[in-house]
């Protein structure tokens, strides 16, 4: 013992103090990161191997800062054992009428006011505000309101956790590995942890498991977001915050929808996102709605056809929080869930063959949207403290990560599966962390999307590429290979020392093997085959999928260049959306400096395309960058076509610009216009830079259009003109 | 190497997960705030008034702050933080030192004395709130991690260090991180809002929202780079009046000053030597502008000059 036990108890105190430090200490040393020559070296330890507390504080916190999880002991298990409960699917958020939205919905903000409650940040007692935090006006209103009116309305609400007594996970219990739904569902990590406290996890509707937004192309959707968060803002656990935006990741909507950092809104109100789900070029190609390529399923195994090009369908999208500084702490906290997009060419039913229908694992109970074998995955490593409440480290911005691998937030899940063709639909909803993924057997896996694309053509693999944080991939995988009652395991390699980007890769074998210093490697979900299908497996994989759109008759407006550098250089940010930290995002060669409107003052070209290449100079940094808005393709990795990938060849909406590394790709920019973001990925490193303001007329003037940033307030959202010009120096 | 550090200690980490057991029920954070007296050191700290104070029970406890990294050398981005925090710190008036406090912490304690900082804080018109800090450079690496404020990217040179600023109210543990060289006005705003404070002036309605005048490239550069210090034509500020600098000087000698002022002082450059004595020791930044982007900032102070 290194404290005697008849220490006073000032001491006592001072040593549960510094316990947290210590425990840094220790796994430092217990990882090999410190030696005991290098703890005496420090004077932190005696040559008789005790601790000495300098300051009840670790000197190296660099080094406790590069363990995992991020600035914390390891997360204590409670004895659980991994593979012990099922994985639930995730829950079907209901699709109303839209008649049952109150108030109903308008094309301009509701600014209706309301009383606010004084908890709220600068509010004083009697202060009004508005009930919808969408910034009011013109500029914000809905475009093409009128021409896609929302027929399916989507409520949810945002707000601490709390037991479910809805689930619906729209699958029997028999696909459900066994869940009753009815049953309450407590808001836990595992049925043998502890329950989440109402400021430790903020979901949506304030439960679990994870959301589901099911959406067709033809059928606008109003998605009115709730905010029912604590209107105290340190009612927060000790990170998080309680204004949100959400974004619909990738979605092809207007700029009002799209979850802008700046347009949060606070407790007490609500937001409303149209989502009219159009295919891309719907004003330009097949205006007619002629192709029925180009649609989305009807009620009764059909198609209603709808404009637009349907190379640019899309299936798998995510949405979250993108709150102005917080994002990661709040997408951490539970605010993300999916977005299946069903199509005439991704139904979501395998037996309808129509010369249309891909006919992808799905099921066959209803006439589309079937996920009785199209299941939802979103990864994410998390972190407990001793009480077993999630933490987060809100003082780390290389990179949070967690020591806890979960699955639709349950930790270390197995999934029941018949011996049939299943797909899954991977989200990586980590912070920082990279997932490889593989199969405990090295068997083949068939990638069939990339995001929110199908391929152009499936590929088979035994590994995946290091899927980045928001990138989603589409696997299937085919159990009718396995018997009855025998697992398999899928498995992670990717290793991480910290937040800033992967370590290595490790081969199959090693990280089976269970040495890595990295808790998130290895086996982190378990497949169980339980009964052949009761139903003869009728889904295809066919060998065309959805070619790309062809872009060669599109003029490239213009040649861009993005570096996403480390930070040694950056001076200035934007003075509109008024945020820059660490990570910069230089243009045309002009050394890494941040991003501004002044440096991209020809705005991208209504109805053009633009070549862009994205360069990581940020020594050791992995950046994946998201570019809100349209989806691009990528044509070459380190300026070679050839070093693209086969599950790169697609489209694609985050792009992985690997350690020094660069990705030249091509996007257009047309149906709508606004303000886009384009960032990187790594939610911590979001957070602190790398939010670019787009404009993009919407009558196809090529120009830019300096707007105030709105300042979001309960009482309203306002502007300040960004006139960084004081009347004198001083 | 691990194996071997293992095997020596072998007794030990038993020794310390008996001494986490007995500690462990009464270690837990108090409600509401993860980030207090048992996160952040108390290290002593040197203010520029020569005062000696605890980091935390001096400088944090109890209070709003907003927290950024400078050296007094630095030839990167530290003197322009200064500068715009000095405009945030006039935004704001008198709420710092009352409602909220700056401290700008040197991460060059060695060179940094309480007397230079002193002189750096009076060139830059620091007023009361505002604390430049000295230390041990071993505790003051401590704070910036603690502080979210270094990275384990960070070059090995200071200049290397993230131009940030944490703003944070430690009685309740919320903390944000902002740009140190953001815009002086929206960093007010953010701070303000962030820390609840209530805005009693007139708002402007988002609705009422009209299209901006367009600013080229080279007054947009202005603003952001230089307006911090400069002006052009109302006057000295913490660099010289910029009015008629393109007549003034050799084209060539201010294009290569503005593009890289630290070389040009190295290398021993007359006027660069003169201007730095003539403003107090203020190190003009490399502010890493491209050769296009000199050109354009050029040619708006000379239109701005010309049209005066």
């Amino acid at each position: 013992m290194y404290l005697p036990r008849n220490a006073s108890k000032a001491r006592l105190r001072e040593a549960e103090n510094a316990r947290k430090n210590r425990a840094e200490i220790v796994k430092a040393f217990c990882d090999g990161q410190v030696s005991r020559r290098d703890l005496i070296r420090m004077g932190l330890m005696s040559a008789a191997g005790t601790l000495v507390m300098t300051n009840g504080l670790s000197v190296f916190a660099p080094s406790a800062y590069a363990s995992i999880p991020t600035g914390a002991p390891s997360s204590p298990l409670f004895g659980v054992q991994p593979f012990t409960q099922p994985m639930p699917r995730f829950d079907v958020l209901p699709r109303n009428a839209v008649s049952t939205l109150s108030p109903a919905p308008t094309a301009q903000a509701n600014t209706t006011q309301q009383p606010l409650n004084p908890a709220l940040e600068g509010v004083a007692a009697g202060d009004t505000g508005p009930i919808e935090g969408r910034p009011p006006g013109p500029i914000w209103a809905h475009q093409q309101f009128a021409a896609f009116p929302p027929r399916v309305a989507i409520e949810v609400t945002q707000e601490g956790a709390k037991v479910n007594n809805a689930y619906n996970p729209q699958v029997p219990s028999s696909l459900n590995s066994g869940i009753n739904a009815a049953a309450p569902f407590s808001p836990r990590f595992h049925p043998d942890l502890p329950v989440q406290s109402p400021l430790k996890l903020w979901t949506h509707n304030g439960t679990l498991p994870p959301k589901l937004m099911i959406v067709r192309y033809g059928e606008p959707v109003l998605f009115r977001h709730r905010n029912k968060l604590p209107f105290d803002v340190t009612q927060n656990g000790g990170f998080g915050r309680h204004t949100i935006s959400t974004h619909e990741h990738n979605g092809h909507h207007g700029a009002e929808n799209d979850g802008f950092t700046g347009a949060f809104f606070f407790p007490g109100q609500f937001y409303d996102y149209h989502y009219p789900i159009v295919l891309a070029g719907y004003r330009t190609i097949n205006t007619g709605a002629t192709d029925p390529r180009a649609g989305g399923p009807d009620d009764s195994g059909g198609i209603v056809k709808v404009a637009g090009d349907w190379r640019e369908t899309m299936s798998t999208h995510w949405f979250h929080d993108h709150m102005f500084s917080f994002t990661a702490q709040n997408v951490y906290k539970g605010i993300a869930g999916m977005f299946n997009i069903y199509s005439s060419l991704d139904r979501g039913n395998e037996a309808i063959n129509d010369g249309v229908n891909l006919r992808l694992p799905s099921g066959t109970a209803t006439s589309f949207g079937n996920l009785d074998y199209d299941v939802n995955l979103m990864l994410a490593d998390k972190a407990w403290d001793a009480n077993g409440q999630q933490f987060f480290d809100i003082f780390n911005f290389d990179g949070f990560l967690g020591d806890r691998m979960t699955v639709n937030l349950a930790y270390k899940p197995f999934f029941e599966v018949e011996r049939r063709k299943y797909r899954f639909r991977i989200l990586n909803a980590a912070v920082s962390r990279f997932f490889k993924l593989a199969l405990s057997d090295g068997s083949p896996m068939i990638q069939i999307a990339n995001d929110g694309n199908l391929l152009p053509n499936p590929v088979t693999l035994t590994e995946t590429d290091e899927l980045g944080i928001a990138e989603r991939y589409d696997l299937v995988i085919d159990f009718s290979r396995y018997s009855v009652g025998s697992k398999v395991w899928m498995v992670n390699l990717t290793e991480h020392e910290d937040g800033t980007g992967p370590k290595q890769d490790l081969s199959l074998a090693a990280a089976l093997a269970g040495s890595s210093s990295d808790p998130a490697v290895g086996k982190f979900l378990e497949f169980r085959i339980v009964r052949n299908p009761a139903v003869a497996d009728q889904s295809q994989v066919p060998a065309t999928l959805i070619p790309n759109p062809d872009l060669s008759a599109v003029p490239v407006a213009r040649q861009r260049t993005f570096v996403f550098g480390d930070g040694a250089n950056q001076t200035t940010r934007d003075p509109v959306t008024s945020f820059r930290g660490p990570w910069g995002i230089g243009t045309n060669g002009g050394g890494v400096l941040d991003a501004d409107f002044g440096r991209i003052s020809a705005a991208p070209r209504f109805g053009t395309r633009e070549t862009w290449t994205l360069v990581n100079d940020g020594g050791g940094w992995d950046h994946p960058i998201h570019i809100h808005f349209e989806e691009g393709q990528i044509l070459a990795r380190n300026g070679s076509a050839n070093a693209v990938p086969a599950w790169e060849k697609g489209r694609k909406d985050v792009y992985r610009l690997r350690p020094d590394g660069s990705v030249t790709i091509t996007m257009q920019f047309r149906d709508w216009g606004g303000m886009f973001m384009e960032h990187c990925h790594n939610t911590v490193h979001e957070d602190n830079a790398m939010l670019l303001r787009w404009e993009i007329d919407d009558n196809g003037a090529p120009f830019i259009r300096p707007l105030p940033t709105p300042i979001a307030r309960p009482q309203g959202v306002t502007f300040q003109p960004p006139d960084d010009i004081l009347p004198s120096a001083f | 190497m691990r194996a071997a550090t293992r095997t020596g200690i072998a007794a030990l980490p038993a020794m310390l997960c008996g001494a986490a057991a007995v500690l462990g029920g009464a270690a837990s954070v108090a409600a509401g705030n993860s980030w207090g007296a048992d996160y952040f050191p108390n290290v002593p700290l040197t203010t520029h008034e020569g005062k000696v104070v605890r980091f935390y029970d001096d400088l944090l406890k109890g209070k709003a702050v907003a927290i950024n990294l400078i050296y007094t050398h630095c030839s990167a981005s530290c003197p322009l933080e200064t500068a715009k925090l000095a405009q945030v710190q006039r935004l704001l008036g008198d709420r710092v030192g009352k409602d909220v406090f700056f401290y700008s912490i040197s991460i060059d304690p060695s060179r940094d004395t309480p007397e230079v900082l002193k002189a750096y804080a009076q060139k830059f018109h620091a007023g009361p709130g505002w604390l430049f800090l000295t230390g041990k450079e071993q505790d003051i690496q401590l704070l910036s991690s603690k502080l979210g404020l270094s990275s384990l990217t960070d070059a090995a040179r200071r200049d290397g260090h993230l131009p940030s600023l944490m703003v944070g109210h430690e009685p309740t543990g919320q903390w944000m991180r902002n740009s140190a060289v953001d815009n002086p006005r929206f960093l007010a705003t953010i701070i303000g809002d962030f820390l609840g404070w209530r805005d009693e002036k007139p708002q402007r309605s988002y609705a009422d929202l009209r299209e901006l005048p367009k600013i080229d490239k080279g007054e947009y550069l202005f603003r952001s780079r230089c307006a911090a210090c400069h002006t052009v034509g109302k006057g000295d500020g913490i660099g010289p009046d910029l009015a008629g600098v393109t007549t003034r000087r050799d084209h060539c000698w201010v294009a290569r000053y503005v593009a890289e002022p630290d070389r040009v002082l190295a290398d021993g450059d007359p006027i660069a030597t003169e201007l730095f004595a003539r403003y107090k020791d203020v190190r003009m930044p490399n502010l890493s502008l491209a050769p296009d982007e000199v050109a354009v900032l050029l040619s708006y102070i000379e239109k701005q000059g010309r049209g005066r």
